[in-house]
């Protein structure tokens, strides 16, 4: 049910309301209970449980399965801004019907959430509450720089299980180690209960550290630890640009284009510098470059070491210093000429490219669900065409789900699979293939076979539609 | 697409008649077993395996039974082949050494031959699998989980089940009969016969997590297989690089004749000659080609596989209205699976390419070797190699093959080279891998080869993104 009367303003910040109603741990590693007890009055309200429907893939037919589920929320601002967890959000599948319970027991009062968009670069999602205009929440601020030492000891508030009631709980942890790259981050030394997901995290001065989280997003090298499982500490200016200003599709959108160059690299280990006479200063190594890229374009072969990108020397000489060329590639500016040195079997090359903007990834590519037979397609693009190792002449549209009980289902079909041709229409695009569908749909066959690609072979379903 | 299935092993058979002991099937079913229990072997073999990085040695358990009076032995492929020794035991208790004659992975038969100077074994009466029919009585023998001289009893479910292309063991010449009779692993290679105490099929597979449902390899289709291995050592086969489906795989119309190409091999004598997936052959030479459901699909194989290796045949191919006859000049199939090679210097093993990697791997040509297994600890892991890396070329020249790639370890590692440059291949991405032969350098503790960018090379059905290029 929906509330409209509280209308409260309560702020409470670390630093301010926090401070202010007990001291700092006294000592490291120590955090009395009248400190405990303090912190948990100032931030307890601004946590909130948040309630919604999440989609689960199948992995047999990529068919979706709604699910319940909840997380924990921190009221970020006092208008009702809520940040949690980016597992919220899977996928290109929005969470659905949100409910945010703001307060405990019987004080609690229940919002509906309308979810923001997920950011690129921090693995956290926004859910803004839909309360009565004007109305003021409870909220926590973060401390401005957000660092942390190891062996610092750490208390996060979060929330115990339904049985539980959803009581509010605290947990102490420790800073087990700080890792400096690709950015700073602290890892948490025990393995935390599921209510603390995304829960703040206070330092031994009362201040509100960051939050929780599990894995980096890609953009700044989730890649290397997203196996980790290892919780760690989101620090709060990471996110704080997205607390001033909400995500939207606007904000993010207005961000400037991903720059695009069209390698996979390595790094130039010492190793490797000897083995080909090269001074052990690091590199970035070029293993592959990508058909029909600006890398292509610009002449740049495999083999190329690029020591120099747009003025910035390049080091690297380990996998995680590979990153920088990375975010630095992606962060250069579209259409501009970039110089770029390069040694060519050891000779120095002064080169230039002009970078695109990304392709489309699978992620954002367009989809197209087809009722009738029952199948959601996507068009191929370059990062499915490297993943699945397809040549450039396979043209066709990559199946996405297959709905329970269709046609395409009882045909065998089944995601992954590369339509090719539907009928006799050759289908090279989501738009031929919507085209060729209509077209089987006018003409009504009894059977329509479907030429795909299935791995590494090619081959044929045969669809047999029941027309009504 | 199917259940995977998991092979394993045939069974024993029993008959002889103690009449007094029950009605007249039972009789029957001792008096068949007593026919031939005698020429049933227990089989262990001493196989290789290279998938650890490393060559290593283990020891196997099967059955087989005796063929002839001067001791060849029937069992499966997966039973001896790769076997370093094979150690028999005979009905009689009798314990002989065998050699391998030969074996052929496709349809997992191998034949051995007893070490015997006798000529007067009890060979086992091989029966005609064509008049077979569900519901008639069987028997399997052999040693389900080493348990020699055992007997199990059941009924042929279906003559003529087609076990499909697809998985890592694929079978494409023949079907199998299924049986209900208790097959277990140990029971591989051991005769499935029928009441008269002949062999109707060799036991080679079950359905795992399912309840008595096994497979033999029907003996009519296996008689073949035996004679070209005593005879060569191997089934020469002829091959043109197609795969082919059933008609129903486009239409169910009865009147539509002849069978779907479904992919070419690109580097196939059929691509070459112009052949497309969606052609659809109607007669090979002249002679009319006919494959409705699956299970016609081994015979139309087997008529492809017949042809004269090496020599021109005519494919009448329909594509769309018309029919045009195709002129192919076929090849011999390529094993089933390369040599393989351990190089233990570099900490890995390495087998031949076959066209079936080639293709997945989409490479241009069929040269380079393909990575078996790389072992813990050595330097081929620690420079990043991976078990399916294909090496196109070492310190930058191209290898063709295991031989070719031999060679140049061997003048290597006789040169005393210290880091050792190998181009390699995986999925779509190419990588440099740095081998460094001697431990102790600098920069010894970076893992100097795991890419950033293709972590996630496992295949993803469902088409997600890669990770990022730059």
């Amino acid at each position: 049910m929906r509330t409209n009367s509280l209308v409260a303003l309560w702020i409470v910040t670390g630093l301010a309301a926090g401070l202010a109603a007990a001291p700092a741990a006294e000592e490291a590693g120590a955090f009395s209970p009248a400190f405990i007890a303090a912190q948990q009055k100032a931030i307890a309200p601004a946590i909130c449980l948040l309630n919604f429907t999440a989609e689960v893939e199948s992995q047999r037919t990529g068919e979706t399965q709604k699910r319940s589920t909840r997380a924990l929320g921190l009221i970020v601002s006092p208008d009702g801004l809520v940040m949690t967890h980016g597992h919220m959000q899977s996928d290109k599948s929005d969470p659905s019907n949100i409910r945010v319970v703001v307060g405990e027991g019987e004080e609690d009062k229940e919002y509906d959430g309308v979810f923001l968009k997920k950011p690129d670069d921090i693995n956290v999602c926004f859910v803004r509450i839909q309360g009565e205009e004007g109305e003021r929440f409870p909220c926590v601020t973060f401390a401005s720089d957000g660092n942390l030492g190891l062996g610092e000891q750490v208390l996060l508030f979060g929330i115990m299980g339904e049985t539980l009631d959803f009581a509010r709980g605290a947990l102490t942890r420790m800073i087990s180690a700080v890792i400096e790259k690709p950015r700073t981050t602290y890892c948490i030394d025990e393995a935390i209960p599921f209510g603390y997901v995304g829960a703040p995290v206070i330092d031994s001065r009362g201040r509100i550290a960051g939050v929780v989280g599990y894995d980096l997003a890609p953009t700044e090298g989730g890649e290397l630890y997203v196996r980790s499982g290892h919780p760690l500490v989101y620090q709060a200016p990471l996110f704080a640009k997205y607390i001033q200003n909400p995500p939207t599709e606007d904000t993010l959108e207005a961000d400037q284009p991903i720059a695009w160059i069209g390698v996979f690299s390595q790094p130039l280990t010492d190793d490797l510098a000897e083995y080909w006479g090269l001074p052990k200063k690091g590199g970035v190594v070029i293993s592959t470059v990508v058909e029909g890229s600006p890398a292509e374009a610009a002449g740049i072969q495999r083999g190329d070491v690029i020591t120099s990108f747009d003025g910035m020397p390049m080091r690297a000489k380990k996998n995680s210093e590979i990153v920088g060329f990375t975010k630095l590639v992606r962060e250069t500016d579209v259409g501009r000429e970039i110089p770029v040195k390069i040694l060519r079997s050891g000779q120095p090359v002064d080169i230039s490219i002009v970078l695109t903007e990304r392709p489309v990834s699978a992620k954002d590519a367009e989809e197209f669900v087809e009722e009738t037979f029952g199948l959601t397609v996507r068009a191929l693009t370059t990062d499915v065409r490297i993943l699945l190792n397809l040549p450039d002449e396979t043209q066709g549209v990559i199946v996405r789900r297959v709905k329970s009980g269709s046609w395409a289902h009882l045909a065998g079909m089944r995601p992954g699979v590369i339509v090719l041709r539907f009928g006799e229409y050759p289908v090279t695009s989501i738009g031929e293939f919507e085209a060729a569908v209509n077209k089987v749909k006018e003409a009504r066959p009894a059977e329509v076979p479907v030429f795909c690609r299935v791995g590494a072979r090619t081959g044929f379903f045969r669809l047999q539609p029941r027309w009504e | 697409m199917r259940a995977s299935m998991k092979w394993l092993a045939p069974l024993a058979l029993a008959a002889a008649g103690c009449a007094t002991m029950g009605g007249p099937g039972e009789h029957a079913v001792i008096r068949a077993k007593n026919k031939v229990i005698p020429s049933l072997v227990h089989i262990r073999p001493v196989k290789e395996s290279f998938a650890s990085g490393q060559k290593q040695e283990y020891v196997v358990e099967g059955s087989g039974f005796i063929i002839s009076p001067d001791g060849y032995v029937v069992t499966n492929e997966h039973v001896a082949g790769d076997s370093t020794q094979v150690r028999c035991v005979l009905f009689n208790r009798d314990e002989i050494d065998a050699e391998v004659v030969g074996t052929d992975p496709y349809t997992d038969i191998a034949v051995l031959k007893l070490k015997v100077d006798e000529a007067n074994l009890p060979a086992a009466e091989l029966g005609n699998s064509a008049h077979i029919e569900p519901g008639q009585t069987v028997l399997a023998l052999g040693s389900p989980h080493g348990l020699s001289r055992s007997i199990s009893k059941g009924i042929v479910s279906v003559t003529d089940r087609y076990l499909g292309e697809e998985g890592p063991r694929p079978a494409p010449y023949n079907t199998w009969i299924q049986t209900d009779a208790a097959i277990n692993p140990g029971n591989s290679g051991g005769p499935l016969v029928n009441l008269k105490g002949e062999v109707i099929g060799i036991n080679t597979r079950k359905l795992s997590g399912a309840d008595n449902v096994g497979f033999a390899i029907p003996v009519n289709a296996a008689r073949e297989v035996i004679g070209a291995i005593i005879e060569h050592g191997h089934v020469p086969r002829s091959w043109i690089g197609v795969r082919l489906q059933e008609m129903t795989s486009k239409t169910d119309d009865p009147s539509q004749r002849g069978v779907v190409v479904a992919d070419v091999d690109p580097l196939g004598p059929a691509a070459a000659a112009g052949f497309a997936p969606g052609d659809v052959i109607v007669a090979v030479n002249g002679e009319p080609v006919h494959a409705r459901f699956e299970e016609d699909l081994p015979l139309v194989l087997k008529r492809v596989a017949d042809l004269p290796i090496g020599s021109p045949a005519t494919f009448s191919v329909r594509r769309g209205e018309e029919t045009q006859d195709i002129a192919v000049v076929t090849m011999e199939e390529s094993d089933y699976k390369g040599e393989e090679v351990e190089f233990a210097e570099w900490g890995f093993t390495a087998a031949d390419l076959t066209p079936a990697i080639v293709q997945a791997a989409r490479l241009p040509s069929s040269r380079g070797i393909v990575i078996a297994g790389v072992e813990v600890g050595t330097v081929a892991a620690e420079s990043g190699l991976r078990q399916g890396d294909i090496v196109l070329s070492v310190d930058g020249e191209e290898i063709a093959n295991l031989a070719e790639f031999q060679e140049r370890y061997d003048a290597i590692n006789d040169a005393g080279k210290r880091l050792v440059l190998l181009d390699v291949k995986r999925g779509a991405l190419t990588r440099f891998e740095l081998l460094k032969l001697e431990p102790g350098a600098e920069n010894g503790d970076e893992a100097a080869g795991e890419v950033i960018l293709d972590e996630e090379d496992g295949e993803e059905p469902n088409g997600e993104e890669p990770n990022e290029d730059e």
